[in-house]
C-alpha cells in the first residue's frame, strides 16, 4: 500500500483553535529555539563574549583596574617589533608541530592495537586511557617528581642502571626541557586520538580486509589501501582539535617550568598569563592570546571546507 | 481603611519600613573577609583564622573571614577582585602592587599615620612601596626577607667558619664545596621570588641599574651590569647545579632540605620548616646578609601588607579592623606566631622580644636597611612590574650562564626595557 506524503504530514492547525501553551510548545520552530536556546545562550556567555571581548582589550592600552584607551593595532605593533615575541612564535609552532606528529603516530599505533583481538583487552584499553582521564594538574604533579632536577625518578634509574655518571637536567637544558614538555604532552593527549582513531576503524566492515587479503594484500597494503582511505575523514577531524587545543595548552608548561629557562618553553598562553596578569597589562595580554588567532582560523575554515566537502 | 489605594499605600509603608529600618539601626557590617596569599609559615596563618579573628568578633560582633589563597597565586586573585570590584574587602598585597592597583584602593594615610605614632616611625625605606602619590595605599605588617640560607657544618669542612662577605669570597667558598659534592642552588629560572631575590642585589651590588630614577632612562647597558654578567656566569659554572636555571620557589627549598645544596638565597622558610621537620639539618643552617659587591649590599623588597577595596561596602569598619590589628598587642602576638618570618618596618619592632626566641632569624632585620624594590631606583610603576613580569633581569643572567655572551645577554634586556620604558 502506498502511503502519501499527506498521511506523514502534521495536521495543520484548525481555524480558531485555542492557542495554549502545549499548542505553542509544540510548535516546531518554537521548540527548536526552546532546545536550542541554554547551548546558544551558555556560548554566548562563556564563548562569544570573553572572544569578543578580548578582541576589545587587545586594541586597548589597558592596565589592570584602570580605564582603558583605544589605541588600535598598536599592541600588535609592539610585539612585531618584540625579540620575546618571536621566540614565543617558534617555541609555541615547534611544541604543536613535534606533539602532532607524535600524537599522531602514537595514537594511531594505539588505536590499531586496541582494535586486535586479544586477552586482557579491555584491561589494556582503559588503561591507555588513564592519561586522558587523570585530571592535568594532578598528573602534571607526578611529572614534577619524574623531571625534577634534583630528584628525577628517571635520572635515579639512569645513574644506578649505570647507563650514565651524573643525572640530566631535564628542565633545566633548553632543549630538553622543550623535549620535556613534549613527552609528557604527547602522554597526556595520544589517548584522544587512540580511542577517536579506534572509533573510526571500528567502523571498517571485515569484509574489506577479506577481500584485500583474496587479492594477495599484505599488511602494509591493507593499512594504506583499506584502513587510511576509511579513517582519513576521522584522521583530520582529530588532528584539527588536537592542534587547536595543543596551541591553547597551559597548565603543563606553567606548571612544570613556568616558560624556563629564559623563555625557552614559553607559549602564547603562557606568555600572555604573565603578561596580562603578573605586569597587569590587559591590553598587551589579550594581544598576545590573540596573535594566534590567524593560524587557528586558517585551521578552522580548512577544517569547515573540508567537512562540507566530504 | 477608606479606599484600595489606601490600603496599598499603606501596605507599601510597612513593608519598606521594616526592610529597610534595621538596616539602618544595625549599620555596622556583620562580616568581612580578608584574603592573603597563604603564608609559608603555618602559624602564623592559623594564629590569624583561629586567635585574632574570633577575638575581634568577640570584641565587635564583626565576624572577619579568612580566605587564603595559595603561593603565588594572589596577583591574579587581586586582579579578578579589582576588575570585578566584588569579593573581599581587605586584601594582601606584596612588591608594587599598591601602584598597580592604585585606582581600587583607599587612602589609609591616616590609619598609617595612628600607627607609626604608637608604634612607629616607619621605616622610610618602606614608602616606595605603599605610599602612591602621597597616599598611604597599604599598610605593610612585615618584609619577606631574601637572605643567604647555609650549611655551617659544610662550610667549615672546606675552612669557611664565618660566611663570605662579598660575593668573590663566597664563589671561592663555592668552589670548595662543590668538588666536596655540596653545590649551590640559586634559582634562575622563572619562579616569583627566589630569583629576584638575589640578582637584583647581585646587580645592584655591582653597581648596575635597571632604569634611572626618571623611570625612562634605561641603564641596563653598562660596564657594572657587564661586570655583575660576567660574575653570575662563573658563579653559576663554578659552584651550582645545572638545574637551576628551571628552578621555580619551591625547588631551592626541596634541594636544601633534601641535602642537596649548601647555600642558596630564600626567606626564613627553609629554617622554620627544618626546626619543625628536619631538626638535624635544622642545627646546621644558619642566614648571612647577601654579600657586597663593589658598589655595596643590598636586599630585595617584599611588604607584605594589608590593603582596602574601594568596593568595601563599610570602609570605616574595615579600617578599624585594620586599626585593631596593627595595635601591638595584636601585632606583636601575631608577628611572634609568624617565627619573625616577617620583619615589621615599625620602630617599636627594633629590638623587641620577638626577636629573642631565635637569633639566627636577626639578619633578616639587620637586612631591612638596604631593601629595595625590584626596579629600584626607578620609580614602581607598571612597567616596573611589567620587566618583572617578563623576567627581563632574570633572563638576562639565566642567558649567560647557558652560555650565551655577555654583550649579546646585555643588548636583548636593554632592547626589553626600552621597549617595556618606552624610553627614547
Amino acid at each position: 500500500m502506498a502511503v502519501g506524503p499527506a498521511t506523514l504530514a502534521r495536521p495543520a492547525p484548525l481555524a480558531g483553535r485555542r492557542l495554549t501553551l502545549r499548542t505553542v510548545l509544540e510548535r516546531e520552530g518554537v521548540f527548536g529555539w526552546l532546545m536550542l536556546g541554554p547551548g546558544v545562550l551558555f556560548l554566548l556567555a562563556f564563548v562569544a563574549y570573553p572572544f569578543f571581548y578580548g578582541i576589545f582589550l587587545s586594541l586597548e592600552e589597558r592596565r589592570v583596574a584602570s580605564p582603558g584607551t583605544f589605541v588600535g593595532f598598536a599592541n600588535f605593533v609592539t610585539l612585531a617589533h618584540d625579540s620575546i615575541f618571536w621566540q614565543i612564535v617558534r617555541n609555541t609552532l615547534v611544541y604543536v608541530a613535534v606533539t602532532t606528529v607524535l600524537k599522531l603516530a602514537g595514537g594511531l599505533g594505539m588505536a590499531l592495537v586496541m582494535n586486535q583481538a586479544f586477552r586482557g583487552r579491555n584491561l589494556v584499553r582503559a588503561s591507555l586511557l588513564l592519561p586522558f582521564i587523570v585530571p592535568t594538574a594532578l598528573s602534571t604533579v607526578a611529572w614534577m617528581w619524574i623531571l625534577d632536577p634534583t630528584f628525577s625518578v628517571v635520572n635515579w634509574l639512569l645513574v644506578h642502571g649505570g647507563i650514565i655518571t651524573s643525572g640530566y637536567s631535564f628542565l633545566g637544558n633548553s632543549t630538553l626541557a622543550m623535549g620535556s614538555l613534549i613527552v609528557v604532552n604527547t602522554w597526556r593527549g595520544m589517548p584522544f586520538y587512540g580511542i577517536t582513531l579506534l572509533a573510526g576503524l571500528q567502523t571498517i566492515s571485515s569484509d574489506l580486509y577479506e577481500a584485500a587479503a583474496i587479492d594477495g594484500a599484505t599488511g602494509v597494503q591493507r593499512f594504506l589501501y583499506v584502513t587510511l582511505p576509511v579513517i582519513k575523514p576521522v584522521l583530520i577531524i582529530v588532528t584539527m582539535f588536537s592542534v587547536i587545543f595543543t596551541f591553547g595548552d597551559f597548565q603543563l608548561i606553567y606548571a612544570l617550568t613556568h616558560g624556563g629557562p629564559a623563555n625557552a618553553t614559553h607559549v602564547f598562553s603562557t606568555w600572555s598569563f604573565d603578561i596580562g596578569m603578573s605586569a597587569g597589562q590587559l591590553g598587551m595580554g589579550a594581544a598576545v592570546a590573540l596573535a594566534i588567532l590567524p593560524v587557528l582560523a586558517v585551521l578552522i575554515v580548512g577544517l569547515t571546507f573540508y567537512l562540507r566537502r566530504e | 481603611m477608606k479606599t484600595r489605594r489606601e490600603f496599598l499605600t499603606l501596605t507599601a509603608g510597612a513593608v519598606a519600613g521594616a526592610t529597610l529600618g534595621p538596616r539602618r539601626a544595625s549599620a555596622a557590617p556583620k562580616a568581612m573577609t580578608v584574603v592573603r596569599e597563604s603564608s609559608f609559615i603555618k602559624p602564623f596563618d592559623d594564629y590569624f583564622a583561629n586567635t585574632l579573628a574570633p577575638e575581634y568578633e568577640k570584641l565587635t560582633g564583626i565576624k572577619v573571614n579568612y580566605d587564603a589563597v595559595s603561593v603565588g597565586g594572589m596577583l591574579t586573585r587581586l586582579t579578578t577582585i579589582a576588575e570585578t570590584k566584588s569579593g573581599p574587602e581587605i586584601v594582601g598585597t606584596g612588591v608594587n602592587w599598591p601602584w598597580l592597583f592604585d585606582q581600587s584602593l583607599v587612602d589609609l594615610s591616616d590609619v598609617a599615620a595612628e600607627i607609626g605614632k604608637k608604634i612607629g616611625p616607619w621605616h622610610d625605606n618602606v614608602f616606595p612601596a605603599v605610599v602612591v602619590n602621597k597616599k598611604w595605599k597599604a599598610l605593610p605588617w612585615g618584609n619577606i626577607g631574601q637572605l643567604e640560607v647555609y650549611r655551617t657544618d659544610w662550610f667549615k669542612e672546606v675552612g669557611v667558619t664565618k660566611f663570605p662577605d662579598n660575593w668573590e669570597d663566597l664563589l671561592a667558598a663555592g668552589r670548595l664545596l662543590k668538588k666536596k659534592g655540596h653545590p649551590f642552588g640559586f634559582e634562575l629560572g622563572h619562579g616569583f621570588g627566589d630569583n629576584h631575590g638575589w640578582l637584583y642585589p647581585l646587580l645592584w651590588s655591582y653597581g648596575g641599574r635597571e632604569v634611572d630614577r626618571d623611570g625612562k632612562t634605561v641603564l641596563i647597558d653598562s660596564d657594572e651590569t657587564a661586570k655583575a654578567v660576567d660574575f653570575c656566569r662563573r658563579f653559576y659554572r663554578e659552584t651550582m647545579l645545572e638545574d637551576v636555571l628551571a628552578w621555580t620557589d619551591v625547588n631551592n627549598n626541596k634541594a636544601f632540605l633534601g641535602e642537596q645544596i649548601s647555600c642558596t638565597n630564600n626567606a626564613s622558610s627553609i629554617l622554620v620548616v627544618a626546626k619543625r621537620d628536619f631538626p638535624e639539618i635544622a642545627k646546621v643552617t644558619d642566614h648571612a646578609l647577601n654579600p657586597q659587591g663593589p658598589k655595596g649590599r643590598f636586599h630585595i623588597m617584599q611588604a607584605a601588607s594589608h590593603a582596602l577595596m574601594t568596593h568595601a561596602p563599610d570602609q570605616a569598619a574595615a579600617k578599624a579592623f585594620l586599626r585593631w590589628l596593627y595595635d601591638d598587642k595584636q601585632l606583636f602576638r601575631w608577628l611572634a606566631a609568624g617565627e619573625a618570618y616577617y620583619a615589621p618596618f615599625l620602630a617599636a619592632y627594633e629590638n623587641h622580644p620577638m626577636w629573642n626566641p631565635e637569633p639566627r632569624y636577626l639578619p633578616y632585620k639587620e637586612s631591612l636597611k638596604t631593601t629595595h624594590l625590584h626596579g629600584w631606583p626607578g620609580p614602581p610603576s607598571h612597567a616596573m612590574s611589567e620587566s618583572v613580569a617578563k623576567y627581563v633581569l632574570v633572563d638576562m643572567f639565566a642567558k649567560a650562564c647557558r652560555g650565551d655572551s655577555t654583550k649579546d645577554v646585555i643588548a636583548t634586556a636593554a632592547a626589553q626595557l626600552k621597549q617595556i620604558y618606552k624610553a627614547q
